[in-house]
């Protein structure tokens, strides 16, 4: 009886911590219905792919069209680091179930800062980095860490804030100068990611000490989170499309800030995928690694990149170059 | 102090250590001095009071003491935002704006434990209170007296709480160098930026100050002794 | 005071008193048979406990002059001095320090003034207590086995300084103690409780001899017996 009893209260506790979690789950959901769920979908993407591509490999249309071959055996996994744009915009996520379909390994990935993402690649802790910071990247494979690089796309970086006081245009030099000049609040990632390192590179290439603006902060945070909190600020910032395009039709806040910059030669942002070297970490997976950037080299793949998300924003978010 | 910050600034990557330490220490300061006046104060009423409802209200306190810090920090984020409902205070993005998550946080923590406390000390020393003939504001005043080593215990956990933790200081402070950055947002950027060791050193750093504080405030709680006669 | 069909159920304990009257200045004593419920009336008395119903006429007596000392009593945290001093402080009386040590020396004590009270043993502990009942000159004194730890020395010095102040100005004084040499000694009137109910109220030879109840008479034949055995014990 007396032990029955004990068992009854450990169900009931652990029933009770479920319904207190999904109590707060509830809350967060129910305060002000229309703005809610803005900031937590905004890390959603980051977060969901580990199991969304093993489970789900049919949902994505693509993927029927290549299913005429035969479905190929699980091999096992691909572990990938990659840069948060990757996998905010939901290029993996899309790209994944095609991968599993195709080859049989299952693609899984890290979304990090470039930064962190070559350190794990230096580590040996994954098998495969896919980042945006080509002279870091060439850096990576000189001290053997990295086997070779490849390119695979490109996409743009912009400058988005609000239309006043400076009006939308090609020259990059003269916006960050109109910044610097009449001490207009940005926002940095301040995170060393390749998206930091890009922005960092402009003001040093206009020899600006862009701490000398008062009004200059450093979010330490990934690209959604920084352009969320330079909406929330009124400031400008430095965003690749990607993101920018992803979070201006996904945030059920409307963002407030436009694109003031694009088109500059200099905001390009080459992706170079590099296979961990086998030679330093015996360990990794070098087959799946060869593998993929064989497939995502290949032209078929090269368009399926090109075409992702024109359906949803209106243009591409990656321009495929593999082949250049 | 100008020396300690080169010194820190020469140790580490340019993440802005001293500033992230000063703002940890005033943010963590500022949240338990005013969750622990809240929440002992919402836990001696607890105590006192009867009403209808009080066991579930006892129960949502329980519910609080272990709400995810991230779930109160998108909660206040939501509130400060500029188009939220008191947006127009202007304190998103703002140390007052930590403050006020780690309160929602650490207040319903330091009032739990208070209650607990109380509920099974307190009866005692009320009765006693009675026999020597305090009034009202005495009694109410010894409870504090003698219970104030789990009171104090109450509150360290609470301190604890605050310097330890991230998530919701990150949405509301958005980990902005020199402003909001704390020691605990910092680490989450260098380990972001794949710099561990130097992380890891800024966690001891945390712990060991967290150290220091405990034994000063040890040193301060003078006179306690153990009740030898069981 | 007077004490109204006071009702009070704790648990499976049920409470009723009936009423009776505590005559001011006079010693009483309660007895009865462990958990007939003497503790919990005197708590019902110094307003601990409030009652179901029923009520207690004080009959001008405020309850801030009552005290109670408990058999394990409640020390604050701090020195003996501080609390025998802190129903003074309460009151904002400065303590004579004289007096203080006075008592102390009476009770043998003098080297534990500044002594950490909670670490002192239960015999000390309830001369301590008693000392810190006395000081604020309280007009209603209830004494809930308090003395029981005490050797006979000190139980001796105690009744003396009852008598003492009974006989310099009387104040009422409920005793409660299973040493029934102890309560004929110094009652004057006695109470006899069974099962929560006050069974009579009398002259303490009408209670231990002259009771027609059943109850009282075994209760009294008992507690004789037991303490005869005891005293056997000890001569052997």
């Amino acid at each position: 009886m007396k032990k029955q009893r004990q068992w009854l209260a450990v169900v009931l506790a652990t029933l009770l911590l479920a319904g207190a979690l999904s109590g707060c789950g509830g809350k967060e959901a129910e305060t002000p219905p229309a703005e809610s769920p803005a900031e937590a979908q905004e890390e959603a993407p980051a977060e969901t792919p580990e199991e969304t591509p093993a489970e789900e490999p049919e949902e994505t249309e693509p993927a029927a069209d290549e299913a005429d071959a035969a479905p190929v055996e699980k091999k096992g996994v691909l572990m990938m680091a990659t840069t948060t744009s990757t996998a905010d915009t939901g290029l993996l996520d899309y790209l994944a179930p095609i991968f599993l379909e195709q080859t049989g390994w299952e693609l899984q990935w890290n979304a990090v800062g470039t930064g962190e993402a070559l350190k794990m690649g230096e580590n040996g802790d994954v098998d495969i980095v896919l980042v945006h910071a080509k002279a870091s990247e060439e850096e990576f494979v000189a001290n053997g860490f990295g086997v070779e690089r490849f390119q695979v796309m490109y996409n743009d970086f912009i400058v988005v804030g609000p239309a006043e006081p400076i009006a939308h245009t090609e020259d990059i030099e003269a916006a960050f100068k109109t910044i610097q000049e009449e001490q207009l609040t940005f926002v940095s990632r301040g995170d060393d990611s390749g998206t930091d390192k890009k922005e960092k590179g402009i003001w040093k290439k206009l020899e600006l000490d862009q701490t000398q603006n008062p009004n200059y902060l450093e979010s330490g945070q990934g690209m959604g989170a920084t352009i969320t909190m330079a909406d929330e600020k009124g400031a400008y910032c430095l965003t690749d499309r990607g993101t920018w395009l992803k979070m201006k039709n996904d945030a059920d806040v409307e963002l407030q800030l436009e694109v003031i910059c694009e088109g500059a030669a200099d905001l390009l942002n080459q992706y170079g995928i590099i296979a961990v070297s086998p030679e330093k970490y015996p360990e990794v997976n070098n087959e799946a690694a060869n593998t993929m950037i064989e497939w995502i080299c290949s032209e078929e793949v090269q368009e399926l990149i090109g075409n992702y998300g024109v359906e949803e924003y209106g243009q591409a978010l990656f321009t495929p170059n593999a082949n250049e | 102090m100008q020396v300690i910050k080169e010194l820190l600034d020469t140790f580490f990557s340019d993440v802005g250590v001293f500033d992230a330490i000063c703002v940890t220490f005033q943010m963590a300061f500022c949240a338990t001095a005013i969750s622990s006046v809240l929440g002992i104060l919402l836990g001696l009423l607890l105590e006192r009071a009867d009403f209808v409802g009080k066991k579930v209200v006892i129960r949502i306190n329980r519910t609080l003491m272990g709400v995810p810090p991230v779930v109160v920090g998108l909660i206040v984020y939501m509130l400060l935002m500029r188009r939220g409902p008191l947006g127009r205070l202007n304190m998103l993005f703002s140390i007052r704006g930590m403050i006020l998550a780690q309160v929602l946080i650490i207040t319903p923590i330091i009032c739990g434990m208070t209650y607990t406390t109380l509920v099974s000390r307190a009866p005692a020393v009320r009765a006693f209170a009675k026999t020597m003939g305090a009034d009202r504001l005495q009694t109410q005043w010894l409870v504090v007296r003698e219970l104030k080593k789990e009171l104090y215990f109450a509150v360290v956990t609470g301190f604890g709480r605050s310097i330890s933790e991230v998530g919701a200081v990150m949405l509301v402070g958005g980990n902005i160098k020199g402003h909001t950055r704390t020691m605990t947002t910092t680490i989450s950027l260098l380990k972001s930026q794949g710099i561990f060791t130097e992380g890891l050193t800024l966690g001891l750093l945390l712990l060991l100050m967290a150290f220091v504080i405990q034994s000063l405030a040890d040193f301060f709680q003078k006179g306690e002794r153990s009740d030898e006669n069981y | 005071m007077r004490i109204i069909d006071l009702e009070k159920s704790q648990g499976d304990f049920q409470m009723r008193t009936g009423s009776f009257s505590i005559e001011e200045r006079k010693i009483h004593g309660i007895i009865g048979g462990n958990g007939c419920g003497k503790t919990t009336l005197c708590k019902l008395i110094m307003g601990i406990l409030k009652p179901d119903s029923g009520r207690i006429d004080y009959e001008g007596l405020n309850v801030r002059e009552i005290t109670m000392t408990a058999q394990r009593p409640y020390f604050i945290q701090g020195s003996v001095y501080e609390n025998i001093c802190y129903p003074l402080k309460l009151r904002r009386i400065c303590p004579d320090e004289q007096k203080i040590d006075g008592w102390l020396a009476r009770c043998g004590l003098e080297e534990k003034k500044y002594q950490y009270a909670r670490s002192l043993s239960s015999g000390e502990q309830q001369k301590i207590s008693m000392i810190r009942a006395l000081i604020f000159d309280p007009k209603f004194i209830m004494i809930d086995e308090t003395l029981s730890n005490l050797d006979p020395e000190n139980l001796e010095l105690f009744e003396q300084v009852i008598l003492e102040i009974q006989k310099e100005r009387p104040v009422t004084w409920l005793l409660i103690s299973h040493r029934l040499a102890h309560i004929y000694k110094m009652c004057e009137v006695l109470h006899f409780m069974h099962q929560g109910e006050i069974l009579a109220s009398g002259s303490k030879d009408e209670i231990l001899f002259g009771s027609e109840d059943e109850r009282i008479r075994r209760f009294v034949a008992n507690e004789v017996i037991r303490m005869e055995g005891k005293h056997g014990a000890f001569e052997s």
